[in-house]
């Protein structure tokens, strides 16, 4: 009987621990348990046979930690006799009970960390659980049991690798903690949310709890999932005793508890660490008799980011809309230069203002937008917790952008046309994701409401052959500017409200449109938005930053009883008064005295008053170099620290920003001093040394070309080469990495000769920088800068 | 935790000797402090096994290894209390925020995350201390990999043994680090005499011009 049909009918029961059983039988510490698979192929049978003679209906492989990263090249050989011992166990029991059994192919974490944190890559994670789904598969396992997982990242590689590879259902369970949070720090919502958008048949909880610690967690996965939910808990929370690992509640006490999770709606449940047949034989006895609760599609709408869940329903959201090129020229300027920390500023200051989600838009005719929307999603991810809309019409760059995402995405967008639904909603369906619809197909933008509901009911339609749902989809009702159609407001505004009563649907807008060729445009919008909001818009794309649409945002969060005591409204406006106070008498010092300070908001305003009456180069050389270099004197003489003059560079970077805005409006180029390279070395995640150098090179007017960490010495090479760079700054933090940096020295010597290379990091000596061939030992950051200067004065 | 040790050991690690944080730097500190409590989830796990001690020779359940430095601080225990410990992802994930936009912010985290974790392996250790003492048992001062010439390598046995990537999210790099970045492993010797104790950790260290040198 196929799995999936039969878990409609009763509840499931997986089997308990393997682990300690087998140490029982002989298994000693330090030796792995998965080699056991075809040393001791009788033992893992034996245990296999207990289980299923106790009444469990699903066992697991012993393929835990089966993978190519512990075991090379004999991963297939292993997981072949796994699931050969689990079938044959199986089979043996099924003679005695006349029940047969499912075999389920385990798969646990890698045990090590993804990139950004940590050195795996997320396609090298795909491959290593698609060598493992496959060797299952093969061997004839009857599903996939992904588990232990910690990490959402981690666990959406492996369900892909699953998904690509094999036709079998797909069950995951994550591990969290007391307070509901998986240890990579992501919440149960926002798990549910992505594990159920890739396509899982069931989902739940294992390890980590006993099943009384558990409740609360297994109760908000209840509320939130539409797809059965496992509970697989320890025998309650370890302790140790004499040296082993006991479990603190026994197999009546855990039946007990489990009963009250079945009754709540757990649909497979089982046992992990700690529990044994017995366990499980009890569990059987107390719950086989239970009728599953019957699922209920919940139809809540959820975008989500590594860390936590955005809900879009009556509540509405903010998307910032700053990272999109369109009419910026800064931000064009940026992306031609890779210069991808413009993109972060952007993203963290729109967070800091209140935005939700952030779009990413990158496209530009002369880039490489694929490549680009790569890059900016993972940085993007690594400095915000923001969800993000993925925003191109471009289908590589969505499709790779999706893949690599952290999270479940928002996708903007797909639209009525059938060959952009035909694109859009297989990588929706594969990746998971929130689509923007736009309500125009090949006739165009109807003019109406009427012909836009129509378009939204032809998406929703064609979405759902595709096993889409109504809930994983906003219709954009779009708003044409009322500077030429006189009718936009109305018509869109008429289209939300038909949306939301008419189709019960969720909506966005792009609301700033509305006043496109206005004068003072954010008069409009503002008042369009406060409409739009009161019409039904579930989602909202607009500038966080402008004051109008945030006063818009939470006013009307405020009156339309979404706001509980307006404590929202309280939280942003009740304090703003004060805060302006505190910042003025500031605004009498100078310039340098404000770099010098590291007063960064009082350097800017100080520098755009000067620019008023002032050269731009003159305040650079008069005013700004001054005051870096004393402070640069004060901190070698150890009368001004680290933070300090950090602060300070901050400062001056901030002022240096509004001097180059002003130089680009008078059509000057900043002269820079050179060109120079920095990288953290192969193997090294420590970015942080080489990014105070980096801050502080920019402020002495050199163009620091970035490489990041981890970086391969032919990268670096090949960067040098290319570039043509005097100059290379390399960062090692252990001594583990080190030679990765003598490495790249060697490489650079035999290459580029002429290049010179300054080396920092915390295990360096000047000796040994003398040792591995670098030109200059830099004990901190400013000792960098000091060598540029000399070499390129 | 007692935070004014933290923002002792802070400013040490932010090289400040003996200097004191001006005004600015004062609220910026405090405003990390605030910041990485919420971003900290310190958990940790640990397990007492027998030891097998012959001059440097050191073999216990989870590791073997040879080491002068973890010999001599071992001299005369019995079994050891091997643990690993960590502040979570939190931390690493605020330095990765603030050092592409907001870098002193970064080096603050750095320094202050790093001196939590130590106060929490602080914590735990005098809590140890008491449980061993009820017992008659004596602890000697923890000994991390890396210190002296205990070799890093057995970083892999000590956190497979301990199975800290399940149980608290500790894992390892290629390259031996640990991430969480802000995570301790240590071996504490448990003896059933008390013993004034040889030179540990910060002290142990051959490198005696190191400017970050404790006293």
């Amino acid at each position: 009987m196929d799995i999936r049909k039969e878990l409609k009918e009763r509840i499931l029961f997986f089997d308990g621990g393997m682990g300690s059983l087998l140490q029982e039988r002989g298994l000693k510490a330090g030796e792995l348990p998965e080699t056991w698979n075809q040393k001791r192929p009788e033992v893992v049978t034996e245990i296999h046979k207990e289980y299923l003679l106790a009444g469990c209906d699903i066992v697991t492989t012993n393929t835990f930690g089966a993978n190519r990263l512990k075991y090379q090249d004999q991963v297939p050989e292993i997981v072949r006799a796994a699931v050969e011992n689990a079938r044959q166990a199986v089979e043996e029991a099924a003679v005695l009970t006349g029940k047969c059994g499912y075999v389920a192919l385990d798969m646990g974490p890698t045990g090590k960390l993804l990139k950004p944190m940590g050195d795996l890559d997320f396609e090298e994670a795909c491959h290593i659980y698609q060598e493992v789904v496959i060797a299952g598969t093969m061997a004839g396992a009857d599903c996939i049991l992904i588990e232990t997982m910690s990490d959402g990242y981690e666990a959406k590689a492996a369900v892909l690798a699953a998904k690509e590879n094999s036709s079998l259902p797909v069950f995951v369970t994550m591990t969290f903690d007391e307070k509901g949070k998986l240890l990579t720090g992501g919440d149960a919502v926002s798990a549910v949310a992505l594990l159920e958008s890739l396509g899982v048949d069931a989902l739940g909880i294992n390890c980590g709890l006993g099943p009384v610690q558990m409740e609360p967690v297994v109760k908000e996965i209840l509320r939130t999932a539409s797809v059965p939910v496992i509970v697989n808990p320890n025998a309650g929370l370890p302790r140790s005793e004499g040296g082993k690992t006991v479990y603190d509640i026994d197999a009546a006490a855990f039946a007990g508890e489990m009963k009250k999770l079945v009754e709540a709606g757990a649909a497979m449940v089982g046992g992990c660490c700690g529990t044994t047949p017995e366990h499980i034989r009890q569990l059987v006895t107390l719950c086989s008799g239970i009728k599953p609760v019957p699922l209920v599609k919940k139809n809540r709408t959820f975008v989500t980011s590594w860390s936590h869940a955005v809900e879009i329903g009556e509540d509405p959201v903010i998307i910032g809309e700053r990272i999109n090129p369109t009419g910026k020229s800064k931000l064009k300027q940026a992306l031609r230069e890779n210069n991808i920390t413009y993109l972060l500023e952007e993203g963290v200051t729109q967070q800091e203002n209140g935005a939700h989600i952030l779009d990413v838009n990158v496209g530009l005719p002369d880039i490489d937008e694929p490549e680009m929307m790569v890059r900016t999603v993972k940085e993007l991810q690594g400095v915000t917790d923001l969800p993000l809309q993925i925003d191109t019409s471009n289908i590589e760059a969505m499709e790779r952008a999706m893949r690599i995402y952290n999270g479940k995405p928002l996708i903007n967008s797909v639209n009525g046309k059938q060959e952009s639904m035909e694109a859009v909603f297989p990588l929706v369906k594969k990746y998971g994701g929130v689509v923007v619809a736009l309500a125009l197909d090949e006739q165009g933008i109807p003019e109406t409401a009427d012909g836009r509901i129509q378009v939204a009911r032809k998406i929703y339609e064609k979405a759902a052959e595709y096993g889409i749902e109504k809930k994983d989809i906003l219709i954009d009702a779009l708003c044409l500017t009322i500077s030429s159609d006189s009718r936009g407001a109305i018509t869109a505004l008429e289209t939300l409200k038909r949306v939301k009563e008419e189709l019960g649907g969720q909506t966005i807008l792009g609301v700033s449109n509305i006043s496109f060729g206005l004068p003072q445009r954010g008069i409009i919008n503002s008042v369009f938005f406060s409409m739009a909001l009161q019409n039904g818009l579930s989602a909202a794309i607009i500038n966080p930053n402008a004051d109008g649409m945030m006063q818009a945002y939470y006013s009307y969060r405020a009156l339309a009883g979404l706001d509980p005591q307006c404590g929202g409204y309280i939280e942003r406006y009740g304090s703003q008064a004060a805060e302006k106070a505190t910042s003025l008498p500031g605004e009498e010092k100078s310039l340098g005295e404000c770099v010098e300070k590291g007063l960064r908001e009082n350097a800017v305003t100080v520098v755009k008053k000067l620019l008023e009456q002032k050269d731009p180069l003159e305040i650079i050389q008069e005013e700004m170099i001054p005051a870096l270099d004393r402070a640069g004197v004060r901190f070698e003489a150890g009368t001004l620290y680290l933070p300090q003059l950090l602060m300070c560079a901050e400062a001056a970077k901030a002022a240096f920003e509004l001097i180059k805005d002003k130089m680009l409006s008078r059509g000057e180029v900043e002269q820079k001093k050179g060109k120079i390279i920095l990288a953290t070395v192969k193997g090294d995640i420590h970015d942080i040394g080489k990014n105070i150098v980096k801050v502080l090179l920019e402020n002495y007017s050199y163009e620091v070309i970035d490489l990041g960490k981890d970086v391969p010495p032919e990268m670096v090479v090949e960067t040098a080469e290319k570039e043509q760079v005097r100059l290379v700054g390399l960062s090692a933090l252990m001594t583990t990495t080190v030679p990765s940096m003598e490495e790249t020295i060697r490489q650079l010597h035999q290459k580029l000769p002429e290049v010179k290379i300054m080396v920092g990091g915390a295990v360096l000596t000047k000796d040994y920088a003398e040792t591995i061939g670098a030109d200059c030992y830099c004990k901190d950051g400013m000792a960098s800068v000091k060598y540029a200067e000399s070499l390129f004065s | 935790m007692d935070d004014s040790r933290i923002l002792k050991e802070t400013l040490r690690y932010l090289g400040y000797g003996n200097g004191q944080p001006d005004g600015r730097t004062e609220d910026l500190l405090h405003q990390c402090m605030e910041e990485l409590k919420r971003a900290c989830s310190f958990r940790h796990i640990c397990r007492t096994v027998p030891l097998e001690l012959d001059q440097d020779h050191i073999v216990t359940e989870l590791f073997r290894t040879e080491s002068r430095n973890l010999g001599k601080n071992l001299k005369g225990c019995s079994s050891v209390l091997i643990f690993a410990a960590t502040a979570g992802p939190g931390p690493d994930q605020l330095i990765q925020r603030y050092e592409k936009i907001r870098v002193s912010r970064a080096v603050v985290i750095q320094a202050m995350s790093a001196a939590m974790i130590e106060e929490y392996c602080d914590c735990l250790n005098r809590g140890w201390k008491e449980d061993f003492e009820k017992k008659g048992q004596y602890l000697r001062p923890r000994f991390s990999p890396g210190y002296g010439d205990f070799p890093l390598e057995c970083q892999k046995n000590i956190l497979a043994g301990l199975e800290a990537g399940k149980r608290i999210g500790l894992t390892l790099t290629d390259s031996l680090l640990m991430m969480p970045s802000k995570s301790v492993t240590a071996v504490i010797g448990i003896s059933e005499s008390r013993q004034l104790c040889v030179l540990s950790g910060c002290e142990a260290c051959e490198k005696t011009d190191c400017e970050y040198r404790r006293n």
